[in-house]
C-alpha cells in the first residue's frame, strides 16, 4: 500500500523538468517505464504533473483551438498553437512512409501522437537574446516578447518541434503552461492531455489501488 | 483579407481546368448566403446552363466552408460540395458533405471556397499552399486507390497536408462515387464530376489563421464553449445514456450515448474501460458516443473498437476507429485498420443481407468499408445496397445478367456471407465498363437506379439501357416472393416504387429514404420531398432520438411549433400546421448548418442532458457562435432568415434546372410503398410508418403555406423570393414562365 504521505514525499524528490515515458500510476508507483514516444508522457512541474496519453487522443484538436484562444488575439491556427496535433495527425511522428498503413496516425493504425512542449531547457539554452527564462511558479520556459527578435533558433532546435515564429509579429510562440492551468488540458474531451496537481495525482493512485484490490 | 469581419477567410478560389487559369475573388459577394452550401447554390445559380449533365464541361463544382469552420466553434469542420449529381434524375443539383480537417485547412490557407470549372485534358491535382496555388500533373495518381492517393499527395506536399481525392470509381465516371478526405470522411455523388474534369485530388497546407472579430474576447469564446458543453449530448444529440447509469434519471435504447459500463476501447494498445460517463465530466465527453456497438454488436465492438474519431473541433466523436487483424491475415489487405461510421459500415452489411453480429458481420463491414473507400464508392444513403440485397433475394440477377456473367460471380461466397465477396463486388462497381470481363452487374449498380426504370418504377432491360437502345425492352421482373402475397402487386410487374425494401422515398427523384416517415411521420416525409437527394437532415432526429420520454419531447415540440407537432415514432396522427412548421424549421436549420458550416448530426440542441435546466437546450447557439466569430451581432431569427434565403434559392434552382413549374406533381411525389406497406394496418395504427395519400396532400398544402410557395405548384412566389432579396431569381423564373401567376 502506498500512503499519501509516502507518495507526496516521493513526488517531491523527483526533479522538476523530469519527463517520464509511461503512465501516471507507473510514474508514481515506480512500476514500468518506456522511452517509446507513443506511450503516455508524464512531465514533472512545480505545481503537479502533466500527462499526455496518445491512446486517449481522438484527434479533435480542441487543444490547439484552446491554445489559440488563450494567447493574444483570438485567431485560431494550428501554426500559432503551442501544442501540435496536426503535425502527426494523418501519418504519425515519422511522416509519410511507404508502409504508412503500419505507422501511427489516421492513415496508419489511428493512434494520434500529440506533440507537446516538455519544458526542457533547449530553447532557453540556444536563445541568443536570453529571451527565454523559467517561471519558477509554473516551471514553464517562457518567452519575453520584449527580448525576442524572432531569429527562430528556438524553433529550429526544439526537440518536439512545437515552437513557431509568428509570421506577423515575428515573435516566438511557445507553451507557457497558461500560468499553471493549461487550457489545452481543460478542453480535452477524453483526458488525453491532463494536468494533475499533486493532490489529484495521489487520488488517482489511490483509485488505482482500489481497482487492483477488486481484480 | 477581410478586415471588417471575423470568420470568413476572405477569398474564393476559381480554378478553370480548361484554361488552367486560377483566380481569386472576394467572399463578400456571398455574405448574404452565409457560406458553405450558400456559396455553392449561389455559384450554381449564377452559372446555370440548361440541360447539361453532371459530367459535362459546363458543370461547376463548389467545395466550400462557412464562416465558423476553422474558428474553433464546436463541430464546425464540415465541408460542403455542391454540383449537379448524376445519381439524381435529370442530374439535378445536390450538396454532399464531409467532415474531417479539410475545411479548416482551406480556411487557414486563406480561402472560403474553391469553384472548379472546365475540364482538363490530362489528369491533374490542385496544390494549395497559402497564396501559392498550382495545378500539378496527376498521371501517376490516376487509377490509384484513395488511401494511396492521400499518402502520395502528402508525401509531395508535407505530411500535415489535408487532402481530398476521388478514387477509381470517380475516375471511371461511375455515378455512385465520392469525394473523400483523410479519416474515412466522404461526400456523396460528385466523384465522377471531378473524374470528368480529371481533377484527382486537392491538397492544402494553410499556415495562416482564421481570425475572430476584434470585438470578441477569448473569455467570451471559452464561455460559449463551456455553455455548449453543458448542453450538448452524444451523437444525434442523445442526451440520456443508452443504458442506465447512476447519474442519469433516464436511459433509452435509442440514444447514441453508448459509452458506459461494459463498453471498452478494446483494440487500443492499452484497452480503455469507459465506466460511467457522467454528463458533466468534461473529460469524458469524447467517450460518450463510442458507437461501434451500434454497427458490430457489443461483443465484437469491445474486441475491435480502438477509439472514436471524427472532425476538427468536435468533442463528440461519432466515427469508429476499428482494428480487425483479419483484414490483413485473411483478406490480404495492406492494413488491419479502418475508420468510418453509419453507411460506411452498413452498406456492405445491407448488401450481404444483414447477417447478425459476429465475426462474419465484422469481416463484411471492415473489408467492405475498405473496398468502398479505396475505390471511392457512394452508397446513395444505402440505395446501392438495398438494390443489391433485394434483387438477390428476388433472384433478379439471374434474369438481368448474361448467363456467363452470372456464372462468373461467386454467389456461393455471397450465400455463405463470406467477406471475400466484397473485393469483386466493389471492384465491379468502381471499374464499370473498364472491368476485366462482362460487367452489366457493376455498371448497373454504379450508374444510379433512375437510369433503369420507367415512370412507374418498372425496370427496363439493363443491357438495352447501357447500350443506349432507343426503345429499350422491359426487364420482365415480377413480384413473386412469399412476402409479396398479401399485396395487390403479387404476380404483377416489379416496381421499385412498390417495394418498401428498396426504400426509394421521393419517387420523382428516385431518392433514398433518410429519416422520413420511419423516423418522424409527416414531418420526416415532407422534408424528404424537398431536396433532390436524400435530405441528410437531422434537425428533427436530434430531438426525436434524444432519448427523453416521448411526453418531454412532445412538450418541447409544442413549445416550439404548437400543439400536436410531435407524434411518437410509429404512432402517427393526422397532419396539422404545427407539423408543417416543424418540417420547415428542420430544413432551415439544416441549410443553416450546411452554410455555417456546422454539423447537422449534432445541432440544433433543443434539449440537453442537464436535469437542472429541465433538459432544455438552446436553439440560439448557432447565432451566438456566428455573432462572436464574425462580429456581426445576429439574432437566431435573423440568421435563420439568411439560411432560408439559401433554401429558397435551392428550390428556385431546382425549378430552373428541371424547367418545370409544377413541383408538386413532378418533384414532391412519394413512392407508393410509403402509403401501401403493412397491408394489414391503417395509417395511424400504432406500429406502422405508413402514410395516407390525402393526408400528405394536406401536408403539402400546409408546408407550402409555411414556405411561401404556391399551393398548386410548390414554387416560391415572387413575394416570397423578394422577401429574401431574391428578386433577381423571381425575374429569371418569370422570364421562363416558371414563376406562379
Amino acid at each position: 500500500m502506498i500512503t499519501r504521505r509516502a507518495l507526496l514525499a516521493n513526488g517531491a524528490k523527483v526533479a522538476v523538468g523530469t519527463v517520464y515515458g509511461g503512465t501516471l500510476v507507473g510514474f508514481l508507483t515506480g512500476c514500468g517505464s518506456s522511452d517509446d514516444a507513443d506511450t503516455p508522457i508524464v512531465e514533472v512541474l512545480p505545481g503537479g504533473l502533466m500527462v499526455v496519453n496518445p491512446m486517449l487522443c481522438v484527434g479533435c484538436r480542441r487543444c490547439e483551438i484552446a491554445c489559440s484562444w488563450s494567447h493574444g488575439k483570438s485567431a485560431v491556427s494550428p501554426s500559432t498553437s503551442r501544442i501540435k496535433v496536426a503535425k502527426n495527425l494523418n501519418f504519425g511522428p515519422h511522416g509519410v512512409q511507404a508502409n504508412y498503413e503500419d505507422q501511427r496516425g489516421e492513415q496508419g493504425d489511428s493512434t494520434i501522437v500529440p506533440s507537446t512542449c516538455r519544458q526542457c531547457d533547449v530553447c532557453m539554452t540556444v536563445c541568443p537574446q536570453q529571451a527565454i527564462s523559467v517561471n519558477e511558479e509554473t516551471g514553464a520556459r517562457e518567452v519575453n516578447d520584449d527580448l525576442c527578435v524572432g531569429c527562430g533558433y528556438c524553433a529550429d532546435k526544439c526537440p518536439q518541434q512545437v515552437i513557431t515564429i509568428d509570421k506577423t509579429t515575428r515573435k516566438s510562440l511557445k507553451c507557457d503552461l497558461c500560468q499553471g492551468n493549461p487550457n489545452c488540458a481543460q478542453v480535452c474531451p477524453t483526458g488525453a492531455i491532463k494536468f494533475y496537481t499533486w493532490e489529484e495525482a495521489v487520488a488517482e493512485v489511490e483509485l488505482h489501488e482500489k481497482y487492483l484490490e477488486l481484480v | 483579407m477581410t478586415t471588417t469581419y471575423g470568420g470568413w477567410a476572405g477569398y474564393v478560389l476559381r480554378v478553370n481546368l480548361t484554361t488552367k487559369v486560377i483566380t481569386k475573388e472576394t467572399t463578400e459577394t456571398y455574405h448574404d448566403y452565409i457560406g458553405g452550401m450558400g456559396i455553392g447554390y449561389k455559384v450554381l445559380w449564377d452559372n446555370h446552363v440548361d440541360g447539361i449533365k453532371a459530367t459535362d464541361e459546363e458543370n461547376r463544382l463548389v467545395i466550400s466552408a462557412g464562416p465558423l469552420s476553422g474558428s474553433g466553434a464546436i463541430c464546425s469542420a464540415r465541408t460542403t460540395i455542391t454540383s449537379r449529381n448524376p445519381v439524381i434524375r435529370n442530374h439535378l443539383i445536390t450538396d454532399g458533405h464531409f467532415g474531417g480537417h479539410f475545411s479548416p485547412e482551406l480556411k487557414f490557407a486563406g480561402y472560403d471556397a474553391i469553384i472548379v470549372e472546365g475540364k482538363s485534358d490530362t489528369p491533374v491535382w490542385l496544390k494549395i499552399v497559402d497564396d501559392t496555388v498550382t495545378l500539378e500533373p496527376a498521371e501517376s495518381l490516376w487509377g490509384v486507390g484513395i488511401f494511396d492517393t492521400f499518402a502520395a499527395v502528402s508525401k509531395m506536399m508535407g505530411q500535415q497536408a489535408q487532402v481530398a481525392a476521388i478514387g477509381p470509381a470517380g475516375e471511371n465516371l461511375v455515378a455512385q462515387s465520392t469525394i473523400q478526405t483523410q479519416g474515412g470522411h466522404s461526400a456523396g455523388g460528385h466523384g465522377s464530376v471531378l473524374g470528368s474534369k480529371r481533377l484527382k485530388a486537392i491538397g492544402i497546407i494553410g499556415t495562416g489563421t482564421v481570425d475572430i472579430a476584434e470585438s470578441t474576447t477569448n473569455e467570451q469564446l471559452r464561455a460559449l464553449d463551456d455553455h455548449i458543453l453543458g448542453i450538448i449530448g452524444a451523437n444525434n444529440n442523445g442526451v440520456v445514456p443508452n443504458q442506465p447509469q447512476s447519474w442519469a434519471e433516464y436511459s433509452s435504447s435509442g440514444s447514441r450515448w453508448r459509452g458506459g459500463p461494459g463498453v471498452k476501447w478494446g483494440a487500443a494498445d492499452t484497452p480503455v474501460e469507459l465506466e460511467e460517463t457522467p454528463w458533466d465530466d468534461r473529460q469524458k465527453v469524447g467517450m460518450r458516443s463510442s458507437m461501434a456497438e451500434m454497427y458490430f454488436g457489443r461483443d465484437e465492438a469491445n474486441k475491435i473498437f480502438k477509439r472514436p474519431g471524427g472532425c476538427h473541433s468536435c468533442p463528440i466523436r461519432c466515427f469508429c476507429e476499428i482494428k480487425n487483424p483479419k483484414m490483413k491475415t485473411e483478406y490480404k489487405l495492406p492494413t488491419e485498420n479502418i475508420t468510418n461510421v453509419c453507411l460506411g459500415f452498413l452498406d456492405p452489411w445491407y448488401s450481404m443481407g444483414k447477417p447478425s453480429s459476429g465475426e462474419k458481420r465484422t469481416d463484411i463491414q471492415t473489408v467492405g468499408a475498405y473496398y468502398m473507400d479505396y475505390n471511392g464508392i457512394w452508397s446513395a444513403y444505402g440505395q446501392l445496397s438495398h438494390v443489391m440485397r433485394e434483387f438477390t433475394a428476388r433472384d433478379f440477377w439471374k434474369i438481368i445478367l448474361p448467363a456467363e456473367e452470372y456464372a462468373a460471380i461467386n454467389w456461393a461466397q455471397y450465400a455463405d456471407q463470406d467477406a471475400h465477396f466484397m473485393q469483386d463486388y466493389y471492384t465491379r462497381i468502381a471499374h464499370g465498363a473498364s472491368y476485366n470481363g462482362s460487367n452489366i452487374f457493376g455498371r448497373m449498380l454504379g450508374q444510379g437506379l433512375h437510369n433503369f426504370i420507367n415512370d412507374d418504377g418498372e425496370l427496363y432491360n439493363i443491357e438495352d439501357i447501357l447500350n443506349e437502345v432507343e426503345s429499350p425492352r422491359m426487364a420482365g421482373l415480377t413480384f413473386a416472393l412469399e412476402s409479396d402475397e398479401g399485396y395487390e402487386f403479387y404476380g404483377e410487374t416489379y416496381s421499385v416504387f412498390l417495394d418498401s425494401h428498396v426504400k426509394v422515398f421521393n419517387r420523382s427523384m428516385v431518392g433514398g429514404v433518410h429519416h422520413a416517415s420511419e423516423s418522424a411521420g409527416q414531418v420526416g416525409a415532407l422534408l424528404n420531398t424537398v431536396f433532390n437527394r436524400d435530405p441528410q437532415c437531422h434537425s428533427h432526429i436530434n430531438l426525436i432520438n434524444c432519448g427523453l420520454p416521448w411526453a418531454k419531447i412532445a412538450e418541447v415540440a409544442e413549445s416550439m411549433w404548437g400543439p400536436g407537432a410531435f407524434d411518437p415514432v410509429k404512432h402517427y396522427t393526422e397532419m396539422n400546421t404545427s407539423k408543417a412548421k416543424f418540417a420547415k424549421w428542420c430544413l432551415v436549420k439544416n441549410v443553416l448548418h450546411d452554410s455555417l458550416t456546422l454539423c447537422n448530426w449534432m445541432f440544433p440542441l433543443l434539449v440537453s442532458p442537464d436535469v437542472n435546466r429541465d433538459y432544455i437546450g438552446d436553439s440560439s447557439i448557432e447565432s451566438q457562435m456566428f455573432s462572436l466569430v464574425t462580429g456581426i451581432e445576429t439574432s437566431e431569427a435573423e440568421l435563420d432568415a439568411k439560411a432560408e434565403t439559401v433554401l429558397q434559392l435551392h428550390r428556385a434552382l431546382t425549378v430552373l434546372q428541371m424547367n418545370e413549374p409544377n413541383q408538386r406533381e413532378k418533384h414532391d411525389v412519394l413512392s407508393e410503398w410509403v402509403y401501401d406497406l403493412d397491408h394489414d394496418m391503417n395509417f395511424g395504427d400504432e406500429g406502422t410508418i405508413k402514410m395516407d395519400r390525402d393526408d400528405i396532400q394536406i401536408g403539402l398544402d400546409m408546408f407550402y403555406a409555411e414556405m411561401g410557395w404556391d399551393k398548386d405548384t410548390g414554387v416560391p412566389t415572387r413575394a416570397t423570393l423578394e422577401k429574401f432579396k431574391l428578386g433577381y431569381v423571381a425575374d429569371k423564373l418569370e422570364s421562363l414562365a416558371l414563376l406562379p401567376a
